[in-house]
Order: C-alpha cells, then structure tokens, then sequence
C-alpha cells in the first residue's frame, strides 16, 4: 500500500509565465474577408434604400449616413486588426489554454483530465488558406468551451493527437 | 434481496403500463387541442343531431385508436440487462434499440403520479450524464420489480448498494404540513408572482390566437385604455390591483411549494441522499453523494427570522442549462443542524468555515452602481419619451435610494473564501446564496479583464462546473492568478472521479 502523501509545493506552475503562441497569420485574411462578407450586403442595402426607399428629407442627410456606415465598418476593422494579435494558445503537458481580445481581455484553461472530447473543423474560407479550428468540450454547459480558430490544419491534428492520447492515459 | 427476478432476458413492464400509457396519450392530445375542445363544447348545442352523433363516433374511434396505440407501445417495450449495459427496445414502427453503459447512469428515480398511485406502479426513469437522447423512463413496474432493477443496477455500477427505505430509520429532513405552510409563507412571492404572471400571460396569447381571428382584440385593446384612465385616475384601484396582486402571489407561491414539496422527507445514507416528495406526482431520487457538482444554501430575510434556508442540490447537466430544470433538486426548510449535518456529510468544512471571507475590490461596487444608474437613467428617457410627463421624474426621490440600497445590499453579500479543497462564493440580492463547491470538480477556468478592470488591477474569475457557472467578480489581479494557477492544479493533480 502506498502511503498518501502531499508534499507542500513551493510554487505552482504560473498561468502569466507561460509562452503563448499566435495563431496563423492567414488567420487574419479569413476575418477579413468575413468582415467583408458580412458588409458588402449591408451596404448594398443601404445603396438600395438610398435609391428606392428613403424619402427626400432623409436623402438630405444621406453623406452622414454613408459616413457612419463608413466610420463603423472602419472602426470594426481596425478592431479586427488590433485584436488580432492577441489571440494566442499554449499547451502545457496537462491543460491547454487560449487568450484573447484587445478591450475585454479573456483566458481559458481546460485541463485535459476534464475533457470529453476534440473536435477540428475547417470552414470553407478557412480552408482555402489551409486553416482549420480546434474545439475542445467538457461536461456541463457546453457553449463555452475552448475553441482554437485560425491554425493550420497539421497543428490541429497534432493536438488533437496530443490532446486524444493525454485523456487516454 | 430480490432474486426472483431475472433480468438477463427481455421483458416487459406491468400489463397497467397500458393503462398509465393510455391516460398519458389521451393527456397529451387533450393539452394540444383543448382550445379546440373548449369551442366545441361552447357550441355543442347549436349540433345538429345527426352532427353530434357523428361526433360521438370519431371521439370514440379516436380514442379506440389511442388504445391500441398504448397496447402496441406496451407490446414493443422490453428492456434486459447484460454485460453492464441496460438495454432497450422500444418503439412501434420505427423500432430503437438503446443501450446504457452503467458507469453513465447518473441516478435512478421513482415517479408517481396519480394514475400510478392508484394503480399501485412506480415509473422508473434512468438519467445518464451527457447525452441528452439516453433518457429512459418505464412507465409501469410494481414497486418490488423496480426496487430489484434498482438494486441490480446500482449494484452493477458500483456505487454501493441503495438501501430501500424502511420505515423506522429516522429521516435527516422531514418537512410537515405546518413547516411546508412556514415555507410557502416566506417564499419570494415577487419571483412566484410574476413565473405566475408569465403563465398567464402566455395563456392569453394561446387564446388571442384563436379569438384575434374574430375581432374581439379592440374591444380588449379599448378595455385597456379605459383602465390606464381610470389607473391615474384613482388611487382606490391601485389599492385593489395591490391587494388582489398580494393575495395571487401569495397563493402561487402556496400552490408551487406544496405541490413540489409535499410529504418532503429525506434519508442521509453512507453515500447518498434519498429523497422523496411531490403532492400529486410522487417523486423519490437517491442523490449520490459522488455525483453532486455543488450545494448552493439559500435563504432570505423572512426564512432568516424563523431559522430556515433551502438547499439546492446541483448534479451533471447535460445539453442546454435550462431543459432539465428538474435536475435542480431542492430541500426546502432546512434547520440550522440539518444544513449542518448535510454539509459536514458531503465536505469537511471546518477549515472554511473558519477562514477568512474576502470581498470584491471596490470596483465591484462601482461597476453595479454604474450599470444600474445608467440603466435607470435609460428607463427614464425611454418612459420621458413615450408619455412626455414631467411628474413620472418625482418617482426618483424613491426609486433611486431603492437602487443604492439595492446594489449595496448585493455588494454586501458578494464575498469568497477559499482553502485548499474547498470553495464557497456567496451571494444575493434580498436572499443570500452561498454555493459550496469541491475545487477538483471544476471543468474549465476561465479569467476576464475589461480594459476598466486593468486599470484597477482587478480580474473576474469564472469558473464551469458540470452544473454551471461560479463567478468571482472584481478580485484583485494577484488574487485572480493565485485562484487560477492553484484550481488548475488541484483538478489536474486530482485522482478522484468528478462524477
């Protein structure tokens, strides 16, 4: 019989001294082209509207609302741009973490005992740049788990790989 | 023990299973169309003769066909076990085979409703953790079948054997008529009043559906302007609408509690809780002790006065938070040496019981002072707007004195503490929570930090258990990464299952 023991650990292993690693540049481009999507039909939108729709006296301020239009689709992509940079993962030999956003700073740590199981998934653009995402579920609620976007496919395998013998051990 | 039965080759459930089949059909068709049902008996004497008998014949040969449905659903059920699973067949023309490994069985439950009361049959329903589909509930098995199936299982799945209850083992909890009135009388009428509210409501616009199509709606739509009148207009129905508004909440927090809560007693065994209660439905649940997530100890002011708080009881969810609201399970009027006990059986707690309660940096406050003035502030514009009466803003003099004492009453009761193996997080507006939770059956941690909170140098913490989120707001960073760094390594270097 072994005898229980718990040794007093000076120090635990610290969350802030650990080495992120960025996601893929091409990342970008897929949320830029996303962004892009996302807008042109708003726009065109608004061009119809302008034509069709609004009445005179709100043509009258039709150079502001463009502008707004304008200035918020800027804003997000220069959100877009500066946040970007600080989407960052790393594994450690019994959890995996990822950290994210510029305004809202956001960590998340699963630890590989806790999960019930890996999923990676490419989307369509995603996938024209070699790129895939990693999802990784536990028990309970499950919206809010961890996903990876933006890393090319082989990484993601490979820690899917890596994720899949850990929980099997 | 129960060896008369064998389990190892299909069979079916008690021959009145067709009857508790039957009535649950002709139920569930009756709660789709008794809208349908309430027009045609309003209008049943406008029938013509030959009319009314052709009615007659299709309810009957509608209900025949609804017979032999439940006879066919009977037929084609039969459940066995073998090899650690239970498994199940089930299903009339599209035939499902389910099988149940017993290491997922979360627990084993008896029903009871009132059909099955009278009849003299338990319902036992198999909960699993995880997948949502595997829900198995055989609706009719006499008690000592599904005492020997219980056993069987329960034996097979190592969670030790369950005890059937005798009767002269004393109860931990056992809640009387007279407690039960005790705890309906302090329940949070406002909550009861308005999930009330809701029902109602929901139940007109079912109704407004079907009468929308006839016109009536101006006639309501007039009826409300001419009772907005008359609301400004006398303070006299404002007093009645007042009284009659008490006298509902009241009555709905009466009718929730003893129908949920009838007969509440329940067993503290080596490693689990067996709990029964339930007026019309009969409900018993053995609760083991391994599998409970977190206990939240809730009570408010009047609860406070006479010395009792409920316990809420949190195992796995599965899916969406909100679909299995029943796995929520609930001890009402809980004493101090009860709350005591159950804890002391579940945790030890000395250690944080003695320790240090922490609060949430000031910017806590600042952060709900903040949002609930800005939020008021956008009400009254919104109210401004629409009706454009100066005098809605002599409210303020009361409404925002509520608010500060609101927010320092929830600011009071935000603290935590924490040791080595233990968390407790307390909480509240007018009632207080405190929820107790193992740090090793934690899911995953997550931290966050608004550009604000970096400022400040403080961090929330949100920690997910299998039944849902714990949230520390507003802790100094330094803290925050001590939590973080510490629960990660409790949960990894932790041997014992979380469930």
């Amino acid at each position: 019989m072994t005898i229980f023991s718990n040794d007093l650990v000076l120090e635990l292993p610290d969350i802030k001294k650990l080495e992120f690693i960025k996601i893929n540049k091409n990342y970008l481009k897929v949320i830029l082209i996303n962004a892009f999507l996302f807008f042109t039909p708003l726009f065109i939108g608004l061009i119809v509207m302008h034509q069709y729709v609004f009445t005179a006296e709100i043509n009258e301020f039709i150079v502001p609302i463009y502008g707004i239009f304008i200035a918020f689709f800027g804003f997000i992509i220069w959100y877009l741009l500066l946040s970007f940079t600080k989407r960052k993962y790393a594994l450690r030999e019994k959890d995996i973490s990822y950290k994210s956003g510029l305004l809202v700073r956001k960590i998340t740590t699963v630890p590989f005992s806790r999960i019930q199981h890996v999923e990676t998934d490419e989307k369509l653009i995603s996938r024209v740049f070699g790129l895939s995402s990693i999802s990784v579920y536990t028990a309970g609620d499950s919206s809010d788990d961890l996903v990876i976007k933006g890393i090319t496919k082989k990484t993601a395998l490979k820690i899917k790989e890596f994720i899949t013998t850990k929980i099997n051990e | 023990m129960n060896n008369s039965f064998d389990f190892s080759n299909f069979s079916r459930q008690s021959p009145k299973g067709i009857l508790v089949i039957y009535i649950h059909l002709i139920y569930k068709l009756i709660k789709v169309s008794w809208l349908l049902l309430l027009l045609l008996i309003k209008d049943f004497s406008k029938l013509s003769n030959l009319g009314a008998n052709y009615l007659y014949l299709s309810l009957t040969l509608l209900l025949l066909l609804l017979l032999a449905r439940a006879y066919l659903t009977y037929k084609n059920f039969q459940f066995k076990i073998a090899n650690e699973h239970f498994i199940l067949k089930q299903g009339i023309l599209k035939k499902t085979n389910t099988s149940i490994p017993f290491h997922r069985i979360q627990n084993i439950n008896f029903k009871q409703n009132i059909i099955q009361q009278i009849i003299g049959v338990f319902e036992v329903s198999i909960e699993t953790a995880g997948s949502k589909d595997t829900e198995i509930a055989i609706k009719a098995l006499p008690l000592l079948k599904a005492e020997a199936l219980k056993e069987f299982v329960s034996k097979k799945a190592q969670f030790g054997a369950t005890e059937i209850i005798d009767s002269d083992k004393k109860p931990l909890v056992k809640i009387g008529v007279k407690e039960l009135l005790k705890v309906s009388l302090t329940e949070n009428h406002l909550q009861n009043l308005m999930i009330f509210l809701a029902i109602i409501i929901g139940f007109f616009q079912q109704i407004e559906q079907i009468v929308g199509s006839l016109g009536r709606t101006e006639a309501l739509d007039g009826l409300i302007v001419e009772s907005k009148n008359a609301l400004s207009a006398s303070f006299f129905f404002i007093l009645i609408l007042f009284i009659f508004l008490t006298i509902v909440a009241l009555l709905s927090s009466f009718v929730k509690v003893f129908l949920v809560h009838f007969n509440l007693t329940a067993y503290l065994t080596d490693d689990s809780f067996e709990i029964s209660q339930g007026l019309f439905t009969k409900k018993s649940i053995v609760l083991k002790k391994q599998k409970i997530q977190n206990i939240t100890i809730s009570t408010n002011p009047l609860k406070k006065l006479i010395g009792i708080s409920f316990i809420t009881f949190k195992q796995v969810l599965s899916g969406r938070v909100n679909v299995k609201k029943d796995k929520l399970i609930r001890l009402v009027g809980c004493k101090k040496a009860q709350i005591a006990s159950i804890k002391a059986s579940l945790f030890n707690v000395t250690e944080l019981e003695n320790g240090e309660r922490k609060y949430p940096n000031s910017y806590y406050k600042r952060r709900i002072f903040t949002f609930s003035f800005l939020f008021t502030i956008g009400m009254y514009a919104v109210l401004f707007l629409i009706s454009s009466q100066v005098e809605i803003f002599y409210s303020t003099i009361l409404v925002f004195p509520i608010i500060t004492f609101l927010v320092l009453k929830k600011v009071k009761k935000r603290f935590y503490k924490i040791t080595d193996t233990m968390l407790l997080v307390g909480s509240g507006l007018l009632e207080t929570h405190l929820t107790y939770l193992e740090i090793f059956k934690v899911q995953n941690i997550k931290m966050k930090q608004t550009f604000f909170q970096k400022k400040s140098d403080v961090a929330d913490i949100v920690l997910q258990t299998a039944s849902g989120k714990i949230n520390i707001p507003c802790i100094r960073f330094e803290d925050a990464i001590k939590i973080y760094n510490h629960t990660l390594y409790k949960v990894e270097n932790s041997k014992t299952s979380w469930m």
